[in-house]
């Protein structure tokens, strides 16, 4: 047992951190906030090579591990940072995966934030479901000129953005979502079909909840270390509130929760090589318990903050609204927790309780 | 990064599990659940025999030497299993306690003796008037010449009655602070003043209470300096709090699976309604992430560093987190997850009754959530001191 990163990840992790430190603070996160993109923090992210990361050399990529890409996404987390990361690391990885030739993957490594994903809801609560053909919100829409989705068991690329895409719409993240129409009659580039399209939109659907498990525990840890400082400098009552046990006590469980966010996102992410029967389930773990601990923290860190955290000047609201739609984008964590629930005990529907729970020895 | 236990954990876990499919049959683990003391000499002596009680123990000291995850293996089969394993808990610390803290006597009248399965131990700390104020301890220990008079309670000195010693904290001195005037003696069972009182709890355990009346012990069996005894009962503890119950959150988990999974007398599997699967889905990360913390805490300890407050972030999660479960899910079962296990229509082999009584104990016995969480705030997040 090792838990502890090697040299190259603590390099990555510095280098990262420096640049995040230097050119995303929170008062570029709010000039950013009207259109939900910040086209110069992409370009530091690519001169770094965030988009070509986790792509096979042989389409001009850093055959990173996805580990490596998760450090990458926490960090973003914790800067919040206004990027569309987890698209375009997941969208290239499923075009090298079943479609290295095709040139939306070229424009991606070279850097254009050109495609999003409509990520499956299989358990989305009656009447809210947006997968499909129908009209779907993407994450990053706004920017993106294609879209990848699964229809039944075809696996395609929904081109020509103008016409399919709504104009931005705005959400409590202020992100840079669109409703995007996926029809595809016309305009779509088929990829795969059958079990092949199935499962690799299945690969990908996991590497996007993986990272974005990583990003949700950045924010909770941003979060509690806000609400933490704060607790440790307010004075009420002549002394320190975080010397009171119920601002102390919710801080402490929201840090034990993120310890284990972490160790969860890691965990999955060393499994892809290491674990793999376990690495789907894990992933949609990270994400169900990143989301549920991002805004659990970014929750108890407002409050411990009394009506400051609640005006818009203070930092903390943009932890907690972001929290709450990175997570929402994709269902949620109740939709996610079903889905945890099928991959750890009903995998194949045959109802055989082939339990993944125990882990690798 | 690397999440394996490693091969020698997976050679142990083979080992306890072949130990337990010839020594332990089903029938052994509803008397032990029944008994609730939570040892059994006749299970321990095998353990004993085949190097268990010593395993952990460094190989000079004619121990096992085994590493950490090893002994993770070791007690997570039991546990799950449901062996009677307090005993064998108890016995390795104080075994590997004496070694390191105890004097030349110790080591040779009592620590082969724990080896061989003859002598077993429980923990005294607890008393009526101090729980969570563990150095509040009000038990003395008078010295009278070369032997020493305990007078005093105990509680919660669960094993007491199958025990040879209590592993016992005194007060020697009320001069300094709290923590300053405690020290820890070998209290023997069986000699005069030494009375033992069966407690039983809502969980089916059986632990006791012990009153000390001028109980007159040699000065041998004091164990660490006078006054000293602070340190021993600070490192048991934190031993204690970097466990938590994941493996029992692990096997309630796979019970209600296999339990939805199985159609019910209407013809339908629970799992297909949503908030079974929901959940079922909430229970597995719950255990999974109860597992992590505990691994982070033995490798930690295999690296040698310093726990910090981890050891306590593993207790209190696992605690708190098992205990959310066990209620959620009695919330969903409806009337026949009341049922014990055996009785007619009995839910998965009476698991959720099972956990819905033992669960509440999780978060109190070894540090309250209170107590873990406010040492969580200080130590990892650096707030001030909260009580």
């Amino acid at each position: 047992m090792d838990l502890s990163l090697d040299e190259s990840q603590h390099i990555l992790v510095d280098t990262f951190s420096e640049m995040l430190e230097k050119e995303c603070p929170t008062t570029h996160v709010r000039d950013c906030e009207g259109e939900g993109f910040s086209e110069a923090l992409w370009g530091q992210y690519c001169e770094l090579g965030a988009n070509v990361m986790g792509l096979p050399e042989s389409a001009g990529g850093l055959e990173m591990s996805l580990l490596d890409l998760g450090l990458v996404a926490n960090l973003s987390g914790r800067a919040i940072a206004p990027v569309p990361f987890l698209e375009v690391a997941t969208v290239g990885r499923l075009l090298a995966n079943v479609a290295p030739e095709d040139p939306l993957l070229a424009a991606l490594a070279e850097g254009a934030p050109a495609a999003s994903i409509a990520l499956p809801r299989s358990n989305a609560v009656l009447g809210t479901s947006t997968g499909g053909t129908t009209r779907t919100l993407v994450p990053f829409g706004a920017l993106a000129d294609a879209v990848v989705a699964l229809d039944g068991d075809t696996l395609y690329i929904a081109e020509g953005g103008e016409a399919r895409r709504s104009s931005r719409v705005q959400d409590i993240g202020a992100g840079a979502l669109a409703w995007w129409n996926l029809d595809r009659a016309e305009n779509a580039r088929v990829l795969a079909t059958g079990d092949e399209a199935v499962a690799a939109m299945a690969r990908a659907n996991a590497e996007w909840k993986l990272l974005a498990g990583f990003w949700l525990t950045g924010i909770a840890q941003r979060a509690l270390a806000i609400g933490s400082e704060y607790a440790r400098e307010r004075i009420q009552f002549g002394v320190p509130i975080g010397g009171f046990q119920a601002i102390a006590h919710p801080l402490a469980e929201c840090a034990i929760r993120s310890d284990g966010a972490e160790l969860l996102c890691q965990e999955a992410a060393w499994a892809d090589t290491e674990d793999p029967v376990r690495f789907e389930m894990l992933s949609s773990m990270a994400f169900a318990w990143g989301s549920q601990t991002a805004i659990r923290t970014a929750d108890i860190a407002l409050h411990t903050h009394g009506g400051y955290g609640f005006s818009t000047e203070y930092d903390i609201q943009l932890f907690y609204r972001r929290a709450r739609s990175l997570s929402s984008i994709a269902g949620g964590a109740k939709e996610e927790l079903q889905t945890v629930a099928e991959l750890c005990f009903d995998r194949d529907g045959s109802g055989q309780a082939a339990t993944l729970l125990g882990g690798a020895q | 990064m690397d999440f394996r236990l490693g091969e020698k954990a997976e050679e142990v876990q083979r080992e306890i599990r072949a130990f337990l499919a010839e020594h332990f049959s089903d029938e052994d683990r509803k008397e032990a659940a029944e008994d609730g003391g939570g040892h059994n000499w006749e299970l321990y002596r095998k353990l004993a025999a085949a190097g268990w009680v010593s395993a952990g123990w460094p190989k000079e000291y004619g121990g096992g030497g085994r590493d950490p995850y090893e002994i993770l293996t070791l007690y997570w089969e039991l546990c799950k299993a449901g062996f009677p394993w307090i005993g064998l808990l108890n016995n390795g610390f104080i075994g590997h306690t004496l070694m390191a803290m105890g004097t030349d006597y110790h080591r040779e009248h009592f620590v082969p003796k724990i080896a061989n399965g003859e002598i077993a131990f429980a923990l005294g700390y607890s008393e009526p008037g101090s729980g969570s104020d563990v150095a509040g301890a009000r038990t003395t220990a008078t010295p009278d010449g070369d032997e020493w008079l305990i007078n005093g309670e105990k509680m919660w000195t669960t094993t007491a009655h199958t025990a040879q010693y209590i592993f016992m904290l005194t007060r020697t001195s009320t001069q300094d602070r709290p923590h300053r005037g405690l020290t820890m003696f070998l209290v023997p069972t069986d000699i005069e003043g030494v009375e033992i009182t069966p407690i039983h709890t809502m969980g089916g355990e059986r632990s006791n209470g012990v009153s000390l009346s001028d109980a007159r012990i040699p000065d041998a069996y004091r164990v660490g300096e006078v006054d000293k005894g602070w340190s021993v009962v600070r490192f048991a503890l934190g031993l204690e709090q970097a466990m938590g119950y994941a493996d029992l959150q692990e096997r309630f988990i796979q019970h209600a699976g296999q339990w939805s999974l199985t159609p019910g007398a209407d013809g339908q599997r629970p799992f297909d309604d949503p908030r079974v699967k929901e959940q079922l889905g909430q229970t597995a990360i719950h255990a999974e992430v109860s597992r992590l913390l505990r691994h982070r805490s033995t490798w930690i300890t295999a690296e040698g560093k310093d726990l910090g407050g981890k050891g306590a972030m593993t207790k209190s999660f696992s605690g708190t987190s098992y205990l959310e479960d066990a209620q959620s899910w009695m919330d969903l079962v409806g009337p026949a997850g009341l049922l014990k296990e055996d009785e007619d229509g009995a839910l998965a082999g009476g698991n959720f009754d099972e956990a819905f009584r033992q669960t509440p104990v999780n978060t109190i016995y070894g540090g309250t959530a209170e107590i873990l969480r406010s040492l969580v705030a200080e130590v990892e997040l650096g707030l001030p001191k909260s009580r």
